[in-house]
């Protein structure tokens, strides 16, 4: 589904040179609930970047459904960002100014312009499905001011599912809530998955790590660990290049 | 994509009040002052309908001479211009002659048909010294100098506005509105047509207007005499005329004016105004344009993490520049509708009595300039936009 080859970012200014991943190789199968742990600034966010199609590795291949993306123009990667992938988000990134339904819209709005063929009824109706998905079809014509961090979380969650993507990356989806409400929102990430969909999840957090399929671990930009944590995870001779899972010898010999 | 853009600006409408009446100002006095420009251009494409050059224009100021001796005076001082080979014609003319300040009007009627007319009077040579083609019919002759003849040449514009299509020769026409009492000797018989015939130069409007033959008692109005002079003829030709006029006309003062002059200082009356207009419309619109590209650039600033947002979510860089051009759109759209709501009542209460076409072109007109403005100011911060780095702009919140 997603494919990593030697992966390299470098952060350039002009007299300083930072190192934020190096030689990363994951393969991610589809269906898979991967967690990415690893402390602060270990290029956790870069690495899901680069997955997203947000930002370009400096070196090595992004390869989705075995197609490197490298040579894709800027209208083909929003096309394919669109399309695959749905992106969540720590601080929830809603827009203020629009009610809840039209937060949830937003990804159909670039896909008829993308070629596709959603018209405005159909885009609403998609819409309300993805907010019933997320218990939210009471909230629709909401701003989100109104709503409380859990349930921003879980717009921000039906707004990335409304197209159905086949990946969902999740950056600290559960970060800026409290237990309650961040088993709440695992909860549902684990039902979509459940559903099919490929879900790649940074995370701080150890125990909602435990409850996906496989731990990936980072540290100063390497790749220190990936575990299979239950039956269905991808295991480490599915990388596609040199990767370890033993996290304490690279640490040694890095 | 449109109705998600109104629906965004529509909730942020508070935020962008100031910009709104901004645009709604300018709106508005662009939408005048392009009133003015296109009312005097179209009349401007009118022809005036007379020859100014190598015209000089005579005025005669009688003081207290009575009324009875001054046309036979004024007959004398034609006669008298008439005799130096440097003048080709010359006419008797009333106090509103072409470029003077004069105005001379009244109603004129034919049947139930009335209208507002200017009223002309002049002598037999008029379209001879200002070479006024005559269209149907034809000007005053010898046959019209009798007293009990009462006949009209009208113009083109009075002759539609009363006969429409019908040729109005021989047909009777009068002083007054048509609900008036008339005598028998009130009525006029139309002998000729001509052309415009537009006194205040290119920029006045093709008004209706009708001639009179002055004669008898009346001569005594027709103290200006215009001469048509060879090209070429000089100031000392000018020293000469008035030295051996002034001798003609003891106690009377005479002025001189070029009429090519005259007709400048005619224009300069309208196009003062306009171009005042203009410049103070131009500082506006500079003004609102300035004021959009510093909103655009501190919005596009402020909204770096939604631009991010809406790149994750599949818009192009492109797709963002429009998004940004697009809400200007909007913005001006509001704008425009509350203008409109002001601008449609000049043309649908006939507002200054001018032609409703003016209004529309000027609104039209108006919309387009109101519309590339915010387009311009619109292009430079939305490109800034589109290049924003999503995986860092997402960051930045």
């Amino acid at each position: 589904m997603i494919t990593l080859q030697n992966i390299e970012k470098v952060y350039r200014t002009s007299s300083i040179e930072t190192l934020a991943l190096n030689n990363i190789n994951i393969n991610i199968r589809k269906g898979e609930f991967v967690s990415i742990m690893g402390p602060s600034g270990c290029g956790k966010s870069t690495l899901l970047n680069i997955m997203g199609l947000l930002d370009e590795p400096s070196k090595g291949n992004v390869a989705i459904d075995g197609q490197l993306v490298k040579s894709y123009r800027d209208k083909e990667l929003a096309a394919l960002r669109n399309q695959k992938i749905g992106l969540i988000f720590q601080s929830f990134h809603l827009i203020n100014d629009l009610s809840v339904l039209d937060n949830v819209e937003i990804p159909l709005l670039y896909r008829s312009r993308n070629g596709g063929s959603a018209s405005g009824k159909s885009r609403l109706d998609h819409a309300k499905e993805a907010l019933e998905k997320v218990g939210l079809s009471n909230r629709t014509k909401h701003f989100p001011r109104q709503l409380s961090g859990g349930q921003k979380q879980r717009v921000a969650i039906a707004r990335a599912i409304v197209g159905n993507p086949e990946i969902i990356l999740a950056d600290e989806p559960t970060g800026n809530l409290d237990s309650v409400m961040g088993n709440e929102i695992m909860s549902i990430l684990q039902g979509l998955n459940n559903d099919g969909a490929t879900i790649i999840m940074v995370t701080h957090d150890e125990s909602m790590a435990k409850k996906t399929d496989r731990l990936i671990r980072l540290f100063d930009g390497t790749q220190v660990g990936d575990s299979v944590l239950r039956a269905g995870g991808a295991g480490p001779g599915d990388n596609p290049g040199h990767f370890t899972h033993n996290p304490t010898s690279q640490l040694l010999n890095p | 994509m449109l109705p998600h853009l109104f629906k965004l600006m529509w909730n942020k409408k508070r935020t962008h009040m100031l910009l709104i009446v901004e645009i709604l100002a300018s709106f508005l006095v662009l939408f005048g002052v392009t009133s003015l420009i296109i009312f005097n251009l179209r009349n401007y494409q009118e022809p005036i309908g007379f020859d100014y050059q190598n015209v000089w224009t005579l005025n005669f100021n009688a003081r207290d001479q009575p009324d009875s001796t001054v046309g036979d005076v004024m007959q004398r001082v034609k006669e008298r211009i008439l005799t130096y080979p440097q003048v080709e014609s010359a006419t008797l003319f009333g106090s509103n002659a072409p470029y003077s300040m004069n105005m001379s009007n009244g109603n004129v009627s034919h049947g139930n048909a009335s209208i507002l007319s200017n009223h002309y009077r002049s002598d037999l040579d008029m379209t001879k010294t200002l070479n006024v083609p005559v269209l149907e019919g034809r000007w005053f002759n010898k046959s019209d100098e009798s007293a009990d003849v009462r006949t009209m040449v009208i113009n083109t514009p009075l002759k539609e506005a009363l006969f429409g299509d019908e040729s109005p020769l021989g047909k009777q026409i009068t002083f007054g509105g048509p609900g008036d009492k008339h005598k028998k000797e009130d009525y006029f018989t139309v002998i000729g047509v001509i052309g415009n015939f537009k006194t205040q130069g290119e920029y006045m409007t093709n008004a209706p207007g009708l001639f009179q033959l002055n004669k008898g008692e009346a001569r005594a109005y027709n103290r200006t005499v215009l001469l048509k002079v060879k090209p070429g003829t000089d100031a000392s030709f000018e020293a000469r005329l008035t030295k051996d006029l002034g001798m003609l006309t003891k106690d009377w003062t005479l002025e001189v004016s070029y009429m090519e002059n005259q007709r400048q200082s005619t224009h300069n009356i309208t196009l003062v105004p306009v171009t005042i207009f203009l410049i103070i419309s131009g500082f506006l619109l500079i003004n609102v344009a300035l004021g959009l590209f510093g909103v655009l650039n501190v919005s596009i600033t402020k909204r770096r993490s939604e631009i991010g947002l809406r790149r994750a979510l599949g818009a192009t860089g492109n797709g963002i520049s429009k998004q940004f051009v697009g809400e200007i759109w909007v913005l001006a759209t509001f704008g425009l509708l509350i203008g409109l709501l002001f601008a449609v009542q000049f043309p649908l209460m006939n507002v200054f009595d001018l032609e409703s076409g003016v209004y529309v072109t000027a609104i039209v007109v108006s919309i387009v300039v109101i519309y590339l403005i915010v387009t311009l100011c619109a292009l430079f911060p939305s490109r800034q936009a589109a290049e924003v780095q999503p995986a860092i702009a997402l960051h930045e919140e």
